[in-house]
Protein backbone atom coordinates (compact mmCIF):
# COMPACT_ATOMS: atom_id res chain seq x y z
CA UNK A 1 0.00 0.00 0.00
CA UNK A 2 2.87 2.31 0.74
CA UNK A 3 6.38 2.20 -0.33
CA UNK A 4 9.05 4.33 0.79
CA UNK A 5 12.33 3.55 -1.27
CA UNK A 6 15.38 4.99 -0.25
CA UNK A 7 13.92 8.24 1.52
CA UNK A 8 16.19 11.11 2.45
CA UNK A 9 15.28 14.66 3.89
CA UNK A 10 17.26 17.69 4.58
CA UNK A 11 16.87 20.81 6.50
CA UNK A 12 19.63 23.11 4.94
CA UNK A 13 22.96 20.75 6.29
CA UNK A 14 20.80 18.93 8.90
CA UNK A 15 19.62 15.41 7.21
CA UNK A 16 16.83 14.05 9.37
CA UNK A 17 15.83 11.06 7.56
CA UNK A 18 19.37 9.56 6.11
CA UNK A 19 17.91 6.00 4.12
CA UNK A 20 14.74 5.03 4.73
CA UNK A 21 13.05 1.94 3.55
CA UNK A 22 10.29 0.93 4.21
CA UNK A 23 6.65 -1.33 3.19
CA UNK A 24 3.24 -0.98 4.38
CA UNK A 25 0.61 -3.60 3.99
CA UNK A 26 -3.02 -2.83 3.28
CA UNK A 27 -4.42 -3.15 6.99
CA UNK A 28 -1.12 -3.11 8.51
CA UNK A 29 -1.05 -0.92 11.97
CA UNK A 30 2.81 0.10 11.58
CA UNK A 31 3.69 1.94 14.82
CA UNK A 32 7.04 4.09 14.62
CA UNK A 33 8.89 4.66 18.11
CA UNK A 34 12.45 6.37 18.63
CA UNK A 35 14.30 8.89 20.74
CA UNK A 36 13.23 12.50 20.27
CA UNK A 37 14.72 14.11 17.07
CA UNK A 38 15.41 10.74 15.30
CA UNK A 39 12.88 11.76 12.61
CA UNK A 40 9.78 9.58 13.16
CA UNK A 41 7.49 13.32 12.46
CA UNK A 42 9.32 13.92 9.61
CA UNK A 43 8.55 10.44 8.08
CA UNK A 44 5.01 10.88 8.27
CA UNK A 45 5.31 14.61 6.90
CA UNK A 46 6.84 13.42 4.03
CA UNK A 47 4.74 10.42 3.31
CA UNK A 48 1.91 13.53 3.52
CA UNK A 49 3.68 15.70 1.22
CA UNK A 50 4.00 18.44 4.27
CA UNK A 51 7.96 18.18 3.90
CA UNK A 52 9.63 18.26 0.32
CA UNK A 53 11.79 15.28 0.25
CA UNK A 54 15.38 15.59 -0.40
CA UNK A 55 15.55 12.32 -2.74
CA UNK A 56 14.30 8.85 -2.72
CA UNK A 57 10.46 8.07 -3.63
CA UNK A 58 6.94 7.13 -1.92
CA UNK A 59 4.68 5.17 -3.40
CA UNK A 60 0.96 5.01 -2.11
CA UNK A 61 -0.89 2.10 -4.15
CA UNK A 62 2.04 2.01 -7.08
CA UNK A 63 1.56 6.08 -7.66
CA UNK A 64 4.68 7.63 -6.96
CA UNK A 65 3.35 10.68 -4.94
CA UNK A 66 7.08 12.45 -5.39
CA UNK A 67 6.46 12.13 -8.88
CA UNK A 68 5.98 16.29 -10.22
CA UNK A 69 3.54 15.21 -12.44
CA UNK A 70 1.07 14.24 -10.06
CA UNK A 71 -1.49 16.19 -7.93
CA UNK A 72 0.02 16.66 -4.47
CA UNK A 73 -3.43 18.09 -3.55
CA UNK A 74 -5.40 14.39 -4.91
CA UNK A 75 -2.57 12.49 -2.99
CA UNK A 76 -3.02 13.84 -0.03
CA UNK A 77 -6.53 13.42 0.21
CA UNK A 78 -5.77 9.42 0.09
CA UNK A 79 -3.67 10.41 2.82
CA UNK A 80 -5.08 11.46 6.77
CA UNK A 81 -3.45 12.75 9.23
CA UNK A 82 -4.04 13.15 13.03
CA UNK A 83 -1.67 15.93 14.78
CA UNK A 84 -0.29 15.76 18.41
CA UNK A 85 -1.94 19.26 18.54
CA UNK A 86 -5.21 18.45 16.71
CA UNK A 87 -5.24 21.61 14.55
CA UNK A 88 -9.12 21.96 14.74
CA UNK A 89 -10.56 25.11 12.81
CA UNK A 90 -11.42 27.13 16.05
CA UNK A 91 -13.98 28.94 13.71
CA UNK A 92 -15.50 26.75 13.03
CA UNK A 93 -18.20 23.86 14.63
CA UNK A 94 -17.43 20.89 15.13
CA UNK A 95 -19.54 19.69 12.14
CA UNK A 96 -18.07 22.14 10.34
CA UNK A 97 -15.01 20.97 11.15
CA UNK A 98 -15.82 17.52 9.45
CA UNK A 99 -17.74 19.24 6.61
CA UNK A 100 -14.85 22.14 5.23
CA UNK A 101 -12.84 19.41 2.85
CA UNK A 102 -15.08 16.97 1.95
CA UNK A 103 -17.30 20.06 0.31
CA UNK A 104 -14.73 22.35 -0.66
CA UNK A 105 -12.88 19.92 -2.05
CA UNK A 106 -14.86 16.89 -3.04
CA UNK A 107 -17.70 18.83 -3.73
CA UNK A 108 -20.21 17.10 -1.83
CA UNK A 109 -23.46 18.67 -0.85
CA UNK A 110 -23.68 19.88 2.14
CA UNK A 111 -26.86 17.78 2.84
CA UNK A 112 -24.35 14.67 2.71
CA UNK A 113 -21.29 15.68 4.12
CA UNK A 114 -23.75 16.61 7.20
CA UNK A 115 -25.08 13.61 7.44
CA UNK A 116 -21.30 11.45 7.17
CA UNK A 117 -20.20 13.95 9.40
CA UNK A 118 -22.77 13.23 11.66
CA UNK A 119 -22.48 9.31 11.34
CA UNK A 120 -17.93 9.68 11.92
CA UNK A 121 -19.47 11.68 15.11
CA UNK A 122 -21.40 8.78 16.20
CA UNK A 123 -18.60 6.71 15.69
CA UNK A 124 -16.00 8.37 17.95
CA UNK A 125 -18.91 9.31 20.26
CA UNK A 126 -19.44 13.44 19.88
CA UNK A 127 -22.48 13.48 18.42
CA UNK A 128 -24.08 15.48 20.88
CA UNK A 129 -21.20 17.80 20.59
CA UNK A 130 -21.71 18.39 16.76
CA UNK A 131 -22.59 22.39 17.05
CA UNK A 132 -20.39 23.19 19.87
CA UNK A 133 -16.79 24.78 19.21
CA UNK A 134 -13.57 23.14 19.38
CA UNK A 135 -12.39 25.47 22.22
CA UNK A 136 -15.23 24.18 24.40
CA UNK A 137 -13.87 20.27 23.88
CA UNK A 138 -11.62 18.42 26.27
CA UNK A 139 -8.36 17.46 24.77
CA UNK A 140 -9.46 13.76 24.24
CA UNK A 141 -12.52 15.26 22.87
CA UNK A 142 -10.45 17.39 20.38
CA UNK A 143 -8.48 14.56 19.50
CA UNK A 144 -11.60 12.66 18.58
CA UNK A 145 -12.87 15.29 16.30
CA UNK A 146 -9.88 15.25 14.72
CA UNK A 147 -9.60 11.62 13.89
CA UNK A 148 -13.21 12.36 12.33
CA UNK A 149 -12.44 14.97 10.28
CA UNK A 150 -9.60 13.18 8.34
CA UNK A 151 -12.00 10.03 8.24
CA UNK A 152 -14.64 12.63 6.40
CA UNK A 153 -11.98 12.30 3.35
CA UNK A 154 -12.28 8.65 3.72
CA UNK A 155 -8.64 7.92 3.16
CA UNK A 156 -6.82 5.33 2.34
CA UNK A 157 -4.22 5.44 4.89
CA UNK A 158 -4.19 7.32 8.58
CA UNK A 159 -0.89 8.77 9.89
CA UNK A 160 -1.06 9.77 13.66
CA UNK A 161 1.40 11.47 15.08
CA UNK A 162 2.36 11.27 18.77
CA UNK A 163 -1.75 11.55 18.83
CA UNK A 164 -2.13 11.56 22.65
CA UNK A 165 1.11 12.54 24.07
CA UNK A 166 -0.72 16.34 24.54
CA UNK A 167 -3.45 14.84 26.26
CA UNK A 168 -4.28 14.81 29.95
CA UNK A 169 -3.73 11.02 31.05
CA UNK A 170 -7.26 10.42 31.91
CA UNK A 171 -8.48 11.02 28.61
CA UNK A 172 -5.30 9.01 26.35
CA UNK A 173 -7.80 5.99 26.72
CA UNK A 174 -10.58 7.58 24.73
CA UNK A 175 -8.80 8.03 22.35
CA UNK A 176 -7.16 5.27 21.86
CA UNK A 177 -10.05 3.34 22.01
CA UNK A 178 -11.23 5.02 18.53
CA UNK A 179 -7.85 4.14 17.22
CA UNK A 180 -8.27 0.37 18.13
CA UNK A 181 -11.53 0.65 16.97
CA UNK A 182 -10.53 2.05 13.33
CA UNK A 183 -7.79 -0.83 13.32
CA UNK A 184 -10.45 -3.67 13.89
CA UNK A 185 -12.03 -2.10 10.74
CA UNK A 186 -9.09 -2.94 8.13
CA UNK A 187 -7.67 1.04 8.41
CA UNK A 188 -4.07 1.49 7.51
CA UNK A 189 -2.57 3.11 10.03
CA UNK A 190 1.02 4.46 10.94
CA UNK A 191 1.12 5.41 14.27
CA UNK A 192 4.17 7.51 16.32
CA UNK A 193 3.46 6.99 19.99
CA UNK A 194 5.49 6.13 22.61
CA UNK A 195 1.62 4.20 24.24
CA UNK A 196 3.55 0.66 24.21
CA UNK A 197 0.47 -0.69 25.21
CA UNK A 198 -1.18 0.14 22.11
CA UNK A 199 1.60 -0.63 20.06
CA UNK A 200 1.64 -4.06 21.39
CA UNK A 201 -1.77 -4.85 21.43
CA UNK A 202 -3.14 -3.11 18.48
CA UNK A 203 0.82 -3.11 15.92
CA UNK A 204 1.06 -5.21 13.51
CA UNK A 205 4.70 -4.39 13.59
CA UNK A 206 6.79 -1.93 15.01
CA UNK A 207 9.85 -0.09 13.94
CA UNK A 208 12.25 1.84 15.48
CA UNK A 209 14.03 4.72 14.76
CA UNK A 210 17.33 6.59 15.54
CA UNK A 211 19.40 8.99 13.90
CA UNK A 212 17.43 9.24 10.72
CA UNK A 213 17.56 5.46 10.05
CA UNK A 214 15.36 2.51 10.88
CA UNK A 215 17.27 0.64 13.17
CA UNK A 216 15.34 -2.04 13.51
CA UNK A 217 11.60 -3.42 13.06
CA UNK A 218 9.73 -6.55 14.56
CA UNK A 219 6.10 -7.59 15.51
CA UNK A 220 5.47 -5.81 18.79
CA UNK A 221 6.18 -9.00 20.79
CA UNK A 222 9.48 -9.94 19.77
CA UNK A 223 10.94 -6.12 19.35
CA UNK A 224 9.80 -5.55 22.84
CA UNK A 225 11.32 -8.75 24.52
CA UNK A 226 14.36 -9.27 22.59
CA UNK A 227 15.37 -6.35 20.77
CA UNK A 228 18.23 -7.38 18.50
CA UNK A 229 19.95 -4.14 18.50
CA UNK A 230 21.60 -2.25 21.32
CA UNK A 231 20.09 1.03 20.88
CA UNK A 232 16.67 -0.20 20.44
CA UNK A 233 17.66 -1.72 24.01
CA UNK A 234 18.81 1.32 25.74
CA UNK A 235 15.95 2.92 24.19
CA UNK A 236 13.63 0.11 25.22
CA UNK A 237 14.84 -0.03 28.60
CA UNK A 238 14.37 3.81 29.17
CA UNK A 239 10.73 3.55 28.53
CA UNK A 240 9.21 0.86 29.49
CA UNK B 1 -9.94 87.98 23.92
CA UNK B 2 -13.47 87.36 22.45
CA UNK B 3 -14.36 83.91 21.04
CA UNK B 4 -16.59 84.72 17.92
CA UNK B 5 -19.02 81.45 18.10
CA UNK B 6 -20.95 83.24 14.95
CA UNK B 7 -18.63 82.77 12.73
CA UNK B 8 -18.25 78.81 13.56
CA UNK B 9 -22.08 79.04 13.26
CA UNK B 10 -21.79 80.72 9.81
CA UNK B 11 -19.02 78.12 8.70
CA UNK B 12 -20.99 75.23 10.39
CA UNK B 13 -22.45 74.45 7.13
CA UNK B 14 -19.74 74.29 4.68
CA UNK B 15 -17.78 72.35 8.08
CA UNK B 16 -20.64 70.15 7.88
CA UNK B 17 -19.98 69.18 4.07
CA UNK B 18 -16.80 68.90 5.11
CA UNK B 19 -17.04 66.19 7.38
CA UNK B 20 -19.12 64.52 5.18
CA UNK B 21 -16.11 64.41 2.53
CA UNK B 22 -13.38 64.00 5.61
CA UNK B 23 -15.74 60.71 6.63
CA UNK B 24 -16.01 59.74 2.73
CA UNK B 25 -12.26 59.93 2.11
CA UNK B 26 -11.23 57.70 5.12
CA UNK B 27 -14.01 55.02 4.10
CA UNK B 28 -12.90 55.15 0.45
CA UNK B 29 -9.03 54.84 2.05
CA UNK B 30 -10.03 52.20 4.46
CA UNK B 31 -11.98 49.67 2.03
CA UNK B 32 -9.70 50.83 -1.14
CA UNK B 33 -6.69 49.98 1.27
CA UNK B 34 -7.62 47.02 2.65
CA UNK B 35 -8.30 45.16 -0.74
CA UNK B 36 -5.06 46.42 -2.56
CA UNK B 37 -3.53 45.50 1.08
CA UNK B 38 -4.22 42.27 1.11
CA UNK B 39 -2.89 42.11 -2.38
CA UNK B 40 0.13 43.52 -1.41
CA UNK B 41 0.47 41.68 1.99
CA UNK B 42 0.12 38.41 0.03
CA UNK B 43 2.35 39.10 -2.39
CA UNK B 44 4.78 40.12 0.56
CA UNK B 45 4.68 37.16 1.59
CA UNK B 46 5.65 34.96 -1.65
CA UNK B 47 8.09 32.34 -0.91
CA UNK B 48 9.72 33.44 -4.40
CA UNK B 49 11.53 36.62 -2.85
CA UNK B 50 12.34 37.54 -6.53
CA UNK B 51 8.33 38.00 -6.87
CA UNK B 52 8.06 39.60 -3.39
CA UNK B 53 10.85 42.14 -3.87
CA UNK B 54 7.75 44.86 -5.94
CA UNK B 55 5.72 44.63 -3.10
CA UNK B 56 8.30 45.28 -0.43
CA UNK B 57 9.26 48.41 -2.04
CA UNK B 58 6.42 49.50 -2.30
CA UNK B 59 5.72 48.69 1.23
CA UNK B 60 8.79 50.62 2.52
CA UNK B 61 8.29 53.37 -0.01
CA UNK B 62 4.87 54.53 1.40
CA UNK B 63 5.68 53.93 4.71
CA UNK B 64 9.06 55.32 4.35
CA UNK B 65 7.80 58.49 2.76
CA UNK B 66 5.73 61.63 4.50
CA UNK B 67 1.83 60.79 3.51
CA UNK B 68 2.31 64.98 2.69
CA UNK B 69 4.34 64.02 -0.20
CA UNK B 70 2.62 61.53 -1.62
CA UNK B 71 -0.48 63.45 -2.23
CA UNK B 72 1.38 66.39 -3.98
CA UNK B 73 3.20 63.39 -6.10
CA UNK B 74 -0.62 62.12 -6.87
CA UNK B 75 -1.76 66.06 -6.99
CA UNK B 76 0.04 67.07 -9.19
CA UNK B 77 1.71 64.23 -10.98
CA UNK B 78 0.09 60.76 -10.98
CA UNK B 79 -3.00 62.44 -11.49
CA UNK B 80 -3.07 64.54 -14.22
CA UNK B 81 -1.03 61.41 -16.03
CA UNK B 82 -3.91 59.53 -15.80
CA UNK B 83 -6.56 62.40 -16.81
CA UNK B 84 -5.19 64.63 -18.13
CA UNK B 85 -6.14 67.05 -15.60
CA UNK B 86 -6.00 67.30 -11.41
CA UNK B 87 -8.68 66.39 -9.38
CA UNK B 88 -8.49 66.94 -5.77
CA UNK B 89 -11.35 64.39 -4.26
CA UNK B 90 -9.41 61.43 -6.91
CA UNK B 91 -6.07 62.68 -5.42
CA UNK B 92 -6.71 62.15 -2.10
CA UNK B 93 -8.87 58.92 -2.13
CA UNK B 94 -5.90 57.72 -4.53
CA UNK B 95 -3.02 58.71 -1.97
CA UNK B 96 -4.52 57.81 1.41
CA UNK B 97 -5.46 54.38 -0.24
CA UNK B 98 -2.13 53.88 -1.63
CA UNK B 99 -0.60 54.70 1.73
CA UNK B 100 -3.08 52.76 3.91
CA UNK B 101 -2.25 50.09 1.67
CA UNK B 102 1.28 49.93 2.83
CA UNK B 103 0.23 50.03 6.32
CA UNK B 104 -2.74 47.13 6.30
CA UNK B 105 -0.23 45.28 4.23
CA UNK B 106 1.89 44.85 6.97
CA UNK B 107 -1.46 44.25 9.35
CA UNK B 108 -2.34 41.19 7.19
CA UNK B 109 0.87 39.80 6.90
CA UNK B 110 1.44 39.88 10.71
CA UNK B 111 -2.55 38.72 11.04
CA UNK B 112 -1.73 35.87 8.74
CA UNK B 113 1.37 34.72 10.59
CA UNK B 114 0.10 34.87 13.92
CA UNK B 115 -2.35 31.92 13.04
CA UNK B 116 -0.30 28.86 13.70
CA UNK B 117 1.25 26.89 11.44
CA UNK B 118 -0.63 23.89 12.13
CA UNK B 119 -3.83 25.18 10.87
CA UNK B 120 -2.33 25.19 7.39
CA UNK B 121 -0.96 21.72 7.83
CA UNK B 122 -4.47 20.14 8.73
CA UNK B 123 -5.88 21.87 5.86
CA UNK B 124 -3.16 20.68 3.40
CA UNK B 125 -3.38 17.18 4.67
CA UNK B 126 -7.28 17.14 4.15
CA UNK B 127 -6.53 17.85 0.81
CA UNK B 128 -7.03 21.69 0.38
CA UNK B 129 -4.76 23.77 -1.67
CA UNK B 130 -3.21 26.47 -0.51
CA UNK B 131 -5.90 29.07 -1.74
CA UNK B 132 -8.88 27.13 -0.43
CA UNK B 133 -6.80 27.11 2.95
CA UNK B 134 -6.27 30.40 3.15
CA UNK B 135 -9.59 31.53 2.38
CA UNK B 136 -11.63 28.82 4.27
CA UNK B 137 -8.96 28.31 7.19
CA UNK B 138 -6.53 30.81 7.53
CA UNK B 139 -7.99 34.26 6.76
CA UNK B 140 -11.23 33.89 8.22
CA UNK B 141 -9.22 33.54 11.44
CA UNK B 142 -6.55 36.15 10.77
CA UNK B 143 -9.20 38.84 10.41
CA UNK B 144 -10.55 38.74 13.46
CA UNK B 145 -7.17 39.37 14.71
CA UNK B 146 -6.72 42.18 12.30
CA UNK B 147 -9.49 44.18 12.85
CA UNK B 148 -8.08 46.12 15.70
CA UNK B 149 -5.07 47.28 14.15
CA UNK B 150 -7.52 47.85 10.89
CA UNK B 151 -9.51 50.36 13.36
CA UNK B 152 -6.48 51.87 14.34
CA UNK B 153 -5.36 52.21 10.67
CA UNK B 154 -9.01 53.63 9.88
CA UNK B 155 -8.41 56.53 13.21
CA UNK B 156 -5.46 57.64 11.29
CA UNK B 157 -6.93 57.56 8.08
CA UNK B 158 -9.74 60.06 9.17
CA UNK B 159 -7.12 62.64 10.73
CA UNK B 160 -4.17 62.18 8.21
CA UNK B 161 -7.02 63.10 5.21
CA UNK B 162 -7.13 66.51 6.68
CA UNK B 163 -3.20 67.13 4.62
CA UNK B 164 -5.78 67.02 1.78
CA UNK B 165 -6.77 70.44 2.58
CA UNK B 166 -3.42 71.70 0.79
CA UNK B 167 -4.27 70.46 -2.59
CA UNK B 168 -8.04 72.21 -2.12
CA UNK B 169 -10.16 68.81 -1.24
CA UNK B 170 -12.88 70.37 0.30
CA UNK B 171 -12.69 68.30 3.92
CA UNK B 172 -12.72 69.89 7.28
CA UNK B 173 -9.14 71.48 7.63
CA UNK B 174 -10.25 73.36 4.48
CA UNK B 175 -13.07 75.03 5.46
CA UNK B 176 -10.59 75.74 8.81
CA UNK B 177 -8.72 77.33 6.73
CA UNK B 178 -11.15 79.22 5.00
CA UNK B 179 -12.17 80.77 7.79
CA UNK B 180 -8.89 81.60 9.49
CA UNK B 181 -8.53 83.69 5.58
CA UNK B 182 -11.55 85.39 5.65
CA UNK B 183 -11.66 86.31 9.10
CA UNK B 184 -8.01 86.57 10.58
CA UNK B 185 -9.03 84.19 13.28
CA UNK B 186 -6.82 80.92 14.59
CA UNK B 187 -8.77 79.73 17.19
CA UNK B 188 -12.04 79.57 16.40
CA UNK B 189 -11.47 77.90 13.16
CA UNK B 190 -9.09 75.46 14.29
CA UNK B 191 -10.99 74.67 17.90
CA UNK B 192 -14.13 73.73 15.61
CA UNK B 193 -11.87 71.41 13.26
CA UNK B 194 -10.07 69.87 16.15
CA UNK B 195 -13.92 69.00 18.20
CA UNK B 196 -14.69 67.41 14.95
CA UNK B 197 -11.95 65.25 14.59
CA UNK B 198 -12.55 64.47 18.19
CA UNK B 199 -16.16 63.99 17.72
CA UNK B 200 -15.29 61.45 14.93
CA UNK B 201 -12.38 59.56 16.20
CA UNK B 202 -13.98 58.65 19.27
CA UNK B 203 -16.89 57.67 17.75
CA UNK B 204 -15.27 55.18 16.04
CA UNK B 205 -12.66 53.99 18.90
CA UNK B 206 -16.17 53.61 20.60
CA UNK B 207 -17.85 51.81 18.11
CA UNK B 208 -14.20 49.75 17.39
CA UNK B 209 -14.12 48.48 21.38
CA UNK B 210 -17.68 46.89 21.16
CA UNK B 211 -17.28 45.34 17.99
CA UNK B 212 -14.14 43.52 19.70
CA UNK B 213 -16.17 43.04 22.31
CA UNK B 214 -18.85 41.17 20.86
CA UNK B 215 -15.74 39.53 18.57
CA UNK B 216 -14.07 37.98 21.83
CA UNK B 217 -16.98 36.52 23.06
CA UNK B 218 -18.21 34.87 20.12
N1 LIG C 1 10.99 22.52 9.80
C1 LIG C 1 12.21 22.15 10.27
N2 LIG C 1 13.30 22.90 10.02
C2 LIG C 1 14.51 22.53 10.47
N3 LIG C 1 14.75 21.42 11.19
C3 LIG C 1 13.70 20.63 11.46
C4 LIG C 1 12.38 20.95 11.03
N4 LIG C 1 11.54 19.98 11.45
C5 LIG C 1 12.29 19.10 12.14
N5 LIG C 1 13.60 19.48 12.14
C6 LIG C 1 14.70 18.74 12.76
O1 LIG C 1 14.65 17.42 12.31
C7 LIG C 1 14.99 16.51 13.35
C8 LIG C 1 13.95 15.46 13.48
O2 LIG C 1 12.73 16.06 13.87
P1 LIG C 1 11.40 15.25 14.06
O3 LIG C 1 10.38 16.23 14.48
O4 LIG C 1 11.11 14.46 12.85
O5 LIG C 1 11.76 14.28 15.24
P2 LIG C 1 10.82 13.32 16.08
O6 LIG C 1 11.42 11.98 15.99
O7 LIG C 1 9.41 13.49 15.66
O8 LIG C 1 11.02 13.88 17.55
P3 LIG C 1 9.94 14.07 18.72
O9 LIG C 1 9.84 12.74 19.42
O10 LIG C 1 10.59 15.09 19.60
O11 LIG C 1 8.67 14.52 18.11
C9 LIG C 1 15.20 17.35 14.60
O12 LIG C 1 16.58 17.50 14.80
C10 LIG C 1 14.56 18.67 14.25
O13 LIG C 1 15.28 19.72 14.88
MG1 LIG D 1 7.67 14.32 16.52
Amino acid sequence: MIKVQNLKKSFGDNEVLKDINLSIEPQEVVVVIGPSGSGKSTLLRCINLLESITGGHILIEDKDITDKKNDINKMREEVGMVFQHFNLFPHKTVIENLMLAPTKVRKVSSVEARKKGMELLQKVGLEEKANAYPSSLSGGQKQRVAIARALAMEPKIMLFDEPTSALDPEVVGEVLEVMKQLAKEGMTMVVVTHEMGFAREVGDRVIFMDGGYIVEENEPKQLFESPQHERTQAFLSKIL
Amino acid sequence: MDFRFDIIVEYAPFLLKGTLLTIGLSIAGILIGTVFGLFIGLGKMLQNKLLAFPFTVYITFFRGTPLFVQILLVHFGVVPFLIGETNAIYAAIIALSLNSAAYIAEIFRAGIESIDKGQMEAARSLGMNHVQAMWHVILPQAFKRMIPPLGNEFIVLIKESSLAAVITAPEIMYWGRAMAGQYYKVWEPYLAAAVIYLILTISLSFLLNRLERRLKTE
